[in-house]
């Protein structure tokens, strides 16, 4: 045996002496790529842009993107290519990482180094954490000089809303949107039952009591742990972000108070909800099996499993609607805001939609120019938001989006970043949404969360902890699953501090007023 | 260590042996060996600046959130317990179950029953879950309307917690029980008949036919699988385990084990280290595990060890 | 005792025929209600879950699934290449690998095996692993890096290594030698014939390893001509997935997700031809021919 094991050791400090004369701090190879680039070879020397920039030299982009690709990508990617080569001397590969496994393929895209130029960015994929953490290119020099046109475009707020330790990381999205949350329910129903209209809890209630009588084979609620609950602790209280990150850790941070950091979890509130939640749970309104639940509430609403969903935007309950009544004509979902009863609506954020330059790219001006034509050249845009004009789509004399083929849908490159509201078309459904945008734009205000870049790395480990004490001791509560509320959510409680909610609440109390100081919100 | 001397002699007296074993060696030598410097992201908080090896050594920090919930212990337990009715019944139903193919005579049944049993393995085990939540269900499943029928209560499967310690055996069994009946009937089919011929002659019936000759027979292979499924005891199974329980809270403590609590933990943070760290955990006890069996093992009978 | 014994192998032929067709019925069940489930209509999965006989009859999970028949049958190719050349070229080594590996007179060759298990009990991670074939090895959207990592694993070859244990005897690969052939002639000659049970199950294993493969899709491959049949599923399986936990949290309105019966249609398409490879592997479960000369 020691033989073996002195045999394994050799082998091993043989492989780091040679690894780490290779390796050398992880630097990426210039000029190259993994994939293909093409170097050298390309047009006259001295070749320079519209806006002054070297392009002598031909390079290949690698642009990543989430989701999946349009059965035509290829098309497309050879009709831009034909355009680029003229612009910048260069060509570009759209890459989609597909929605298996995206968190770890985006965390590997960025972690190993690969030479990435072009990659998606939102509050969603940690933006935020990643950006803090020195993940991303910062472009505050680079945009007047490369993509100027892109950097007037844009407003100076939103610039300045993306600033992550005072340097741009990302290039927002600029279409005004509000992914605010509502509640979804079944028109005809509630009219055949005359019940009213959820617009508070108690009438929330006498829907689905009504619904519970009246149709004993349906599922009220549409709901898991991750959907009907961000949506009633955002419809009851007003908190300063969005609802599923509302109440960080169990601090409550009201909108109109944003200083005044109140313990939730644990609260009298707190109980009375939970309460309220078993009270849902037995009387049938969710399924008992509300935590393991394969469907999405939006089958649950299209196959009339269920008749109320709390917590849906407008887009997408108007394509839920669309989507419902192409095999149930007489069916109708209708919508309720809940900014209309809190009085105030914020938009999205700048953040969530970008895209980001990772530090690993080895063509960052060409691809912060590239990006620019993307949103700013309406040949560009066109080309990879609707298709090809006459093969995908075509424009109606109202001007109206109409789709021609499925092989490249609207938006079907996931392009929610590089959207332009000056070349924007939609489908003739989508008024509907557009009605209520201008609604809530008459109670806009702006979004004081999402800017926040929270550093947990001086309490990773408690945070980890405590996600599991959530997932096990808070989600059953939640849905209303535990018979003895008050001892389950005080066994919650301890658990969570066991964990090291306390460290976690206090450190992150810290550096949210730290925020606020520097942003000078209040 | 004179014996250094001996392998190059070694290498010339048997060349064609190894270059042989050559591509083998090398393979492990690029797509494990030279990896596993990456052991040392364990010891480092990474950050993009510094890139992989330039990141501050932090020591011992990303383990911390293994017992800072105080859970290792239970995790530890779950896992080994798990993986060790894995591996009894497994192997013994398996067993057993080769054994009975082995002696049905009707080629055409035994052929297709072997094919079935092979099934389940192809079966993906996300599809398992969607399986098994259409049978086990509340609302809709297929056990509950049987229930309903015949006048009963329905039982609501995802809040028991014990149940599934069942299950989940059960659905590792039905997974697996093919795989490895196939590895034991292609043993046994090697086995010349001679040795039931004389046997017979003997005057062995068929019950000792079988103790006395193909199971000693099958001892070798068990023992290889065993000290194989020993070495993984600490991990195996994610997905298994991750798709049955998903985020079901309730059922965490009957049935967490050591991959889906790091999964879930790491799952909102992109840091390499706490799940380098973790690894690191299930690696060095699995290894101490099987230096001491495997030396155990040596000892009783040579052939049978894995080295 | 003539009688006892028929008494008893009849008593235990009953129960084994009893036994395996109990096992085999609770084996084919679950995946009969796939089958049935592929051809129902979603609807009524999502209100009334699936029996083993489709409540409405409905091709649309298969309709979906075929709608753009080359981006399928491309993946059938990808996978086909892959398992074949992967299976042909791995049992090369692994059988190889096998037989020296079990030869008494190799004399490190349990320093060999050691080497070759270790591998199973450590490993680096993700990470060091992907950016070793991306940025070193270049094999980012290859049919290589789909063949290359799934050539061995240190269980087939231990495996392999049993199995020609049990099936060459020792004399036999002594008397061959006295006779003159070379180690890589007995290889050839003698032990690939004489290990046929073995050799297919090691193949058999190895080339569904292949066949299910996902995984190196999901990581390596961004060219969508170059995805293997298994990831087509996942991402169907995966989408929904993501629509149903993240919806919300992210936001993002991507239409309408996959459904259930499509789910199931994928799966069907996807696994079906390879469950036809085991019973072709059968036929070479046969047994070991007896060398009549290794006796006395």
């Amino acid at each position: 045996m020691k033989r073996n094991v002195k045999l394994i050791a050799a082998l091993l400090a043989m492989m780091l002496i040679l690894l780490t004369g290779c390796m050398g701090g992880g630097k990426p190879d210039s000029g190259g790529s993994g994939g293909g680039a093409d170097n050298g070879g390309g047009g006259a020397s001295g070749r320079t842009s519209a806006s002054g920039l070297d392009i002598s030299q031909r390079v290949e982009l690698q642009f990543y993107m989430l989701g999946d690709a349009p059965v035509d990508l290829p098309l497309i990617e050879s009709e831009i290519n034909k355009m680029l080569l003229e612009d910048l001397n260069a060509t570009v590969k759209f890459n989609f990482t597909t929605w298996t496994d995206w968190e770890q393929k985006y965390r590997l895209l960025l972690t190993s180094g690969q030479p990435v130029d072009l990659i998606f960015t939102a509050e969603w994929t940690q933006y935020q954490a990643y950006a803090k953490n020195g993940a991303f290119l910062a472009l505050d020099d680079l945009l007047p000089k490369v993509a100027p046109k892109l950097y007037e475009f844009v407003p100076q707020e939103m610039w300045d809303a993306v600033r992550i330790d005072g340097k741009i990381q990302t290039v927002p999205a600029i279409w005004k949107e509000y992914v605010t949350f509502g509640n979804v329910w079944r028109e005809d129903l509630r009219q055949k039952y005359n019940l009213p209209i959820p617009d508070s809890i108690e009438n929330i209630e006498a829907y689905l009591e009504g619904i519970k009588q009246n149709e004993p084979d349906m599922i009220p609620l549409a709901a898991n742990a991750l959907f009907h609950t961000p949506g009633y602790y955002d419809f009851k209280y007003e908190p300063a972000g969005v609802a599923s990150y509302g109440f960080p850790y169990g601090l409550y941070i009201p909108y109109d108070d944003p200083a005044n950091v109140q313990q939730f979890w644990g609260s009298e509130q707190h109980l009375e909800d939970l309460l309220r939640m078993k009270s849902w749970m037995d009387k049938g309104y969710m399924s008992r099996n509300v935590l393991t639940t394969q469907d999405t509430a939006h089958t649950m609403l299209v196959t009339g499993k269920s008749a109320l969903m709390m917590g849906d935007n407008p887009n997408r309950w108007n394509s839920t609607n669309q989507d419902m009544k192409s095999t149930h004509p007489d069916w109708e979902l209708a919508y309720y805001p809940y900014p209309l009863k809190k009085g105030y609506a914020t938009p999205v954020h700048p953040i969530h939609n970008g895209f980001a330059i990772p530090i690993s790219s080895p063509n960052p001006e060409r691809a912060l120019a590239f990006y620019e034509l993307m949103v700013t050249d309406k040949r560009y845009n066109w080309l990879t938001q609707y298709g090809i004009e006459g093969t995908h789509f075509r424009v109606t004399e109202e001007g109206y989006y109409e789709g021609l083929s499925d092989t490249f849908k609207r938006e079907g490159m996931n392009g929610w970043a590089w959207r332009n509201p000056e070349y924007m078309l939609f489908d003739e459904s989508f008024e509907a949404v557009n009605e209520i945008f201008h609604e809530l734009d008459q109670i806009a205000k702006p979004d004081i969360f999402t800017g926040f870049a929270e550093d947990w790395t001086p309490y990773q480990a408690e945070r980890a902890a405590l996600e599991q004490v959530r997932q096990q001791y808070l989600h059953p509560l939640e849905v209303g699953l535990v018979d003895d509320v008050e001892a389950g959510l005080r066994t919650f409680m301890e658990k969570a501090k066991e964990a090291g909610l306390d460290t976690i609440q206090k450190s992150y109390t810290e550096q949210w007023l730290h925020y606020l100081k520097e942003a000078g919100i209040q | 260590m004179t014996r250094r001397k001996g392998f190059w002699h070694e290498v010339r007296k048997n060349k064609i042996m190894f270059l042989m074993l050559l591509p083998t060696l090398l393979f492990f030598f690029i797509n494990s060996y030279v990896p596993m410097v990456g052991i040392y992201f364990a010891f480092t908080r990474y950050n993009f600046a510094d890139g992989l090896f330039g990141s501050p050594f932090v020591g011992f920090e990303n383990f911390r959130f293994l017992w800072q919930s105080g859970k290792l212990m239970q995790l530890t337990l779950n896992t080994i317990g798990y993986n060790l009715a894995f591996i009894v019944l497994g192997h013994a139903l398996a067993i057993i179950c080769a054994i009975l193919l082995s002696e049905i005579g009707a080629k055409f049944f035994k052929k297709l029953a072997q094919s079935i049993m092979f099934l389940p393995y192809f079966v993906s085990f996300v599809l398992i879950n969607v399986i098994a939540y259409n049978l086990l269900n509340y609302d809709t499943g297929f056990i509950n309307s049987l229930l309903v029928r015949w006048g009963m209560e329905k039982l609501d499967f995802y809040s028991i917690p014990w149940i599934w310690v069942f299950l989940i055996i059960f659905f590792y069994l039905w997974k697996y029980l093919g795989y490895y009946a196939v590895i034991y009937l292609a043993v046994i089919t090697g086995i010349s008949d001679e040795y039931f011929e004389a046997a017979k002659i003997d005057g062995a019936n068929i019950f000792q036919r079988i103790w006395y000759i193909t199971v000693p027979m099958l001892r070798p292979t068990f023992i290889i699988l065993l000290l194989f499924s020993l070495g993984s005891i600490m991990k195996g199974q994610f997905e298994l385990f991750y798709q049955l329980v998903g985020n079901n809270g309730l059922l965490f403590n009957a049935t967490d084990i050591l991959d889906t609590y790091v999964y879930r933990s790491i799952k909102v943070t992109f840091d390499i280290g706490m799940a380098t760290a973790a690894g690191l955990y299930q690696s060095l006890f699995g290894f101490v595990l099987i230096m001491t069996v495997n030396a155990i093992i040596r000892r009783v009978n040579e052939d049978y060890a894995l080295f | 005792m003539k009688v006892k014994d028929a008494e008893y192998s009849l008593l235990f032929k009953i129960l084994a025929y009893v036994m395996v067709t109990i096992v085999t019925l609770v084996c084919l069940f679950p995946v009969l209600l796939i089958i049935s489930g592929s051809f129902t209509d979603n609807e009524s999965i999502v209100r009334h879950g699936f029996g083993l006989i489709p409540d409405k009859f409905s091709l649309d999970g298969y309709m979906y699934v075929f709608k753009y028949p080359t981006a399928i049958l491309r993946a059938y190719g990808v996978t086909i290449l892959t398992t074949v050349v992967g299976t042909a070229l791995g049992m090369f080594f692994i059988t190889m690998a096998g037989f020296v590996l079990q030869r008494k007179d190799f004399k490190y060759r349990n320093q060999f095996s050691f080497y070759i298990y270790f591998t199973t009990l450590f490993g680096g991670g993700l990470v060091p692993w992907y950016i070793m074939l991306t940025r070193y090895m270049k094999l980012m959207d290859t049919y290589t890096v789909l063949i290359y990592p799934g050539l061995m694993t240190p269980f087939l070859i231990i495996l392999m290594r049993s199995f020609i244990k049990s099936a060459i005897p020792d004399e036999l690969v002594e008397s061959a030698k006295i006779d003159g052939a070379n180690d890589f002639r007995i290889y050839y000659s003698i032990v690939l014939r004489l290990s046929m049970p073995g050799i297919a199950t090691v193949g058999l294993f190895l080339a569904l390893q292949y066949w299910n493969d996902w995984f190196m899709s999901s990581l390596f491959i961004n060219d969508t001509r170059k995805y293997q049949l298994q990831f087509y599923l996942y991402n169907i399986i995966n989408t929904v997935q993501f629509i149903r936990d993240m919806a919300i949290s992210s936001g993002v309105n991507i239409g309408n997700p996959p459904t259930e019966a499509m789910r199931m249609a994928m799966s069907v398409v996807v696994t079906g031809p390879i469950v036809f490879l085991y019973p072709f592997v059968q036929r070479y479960f046969v047994k070991g021919l007896t060398i009549g000369a290794v006796k006395g």
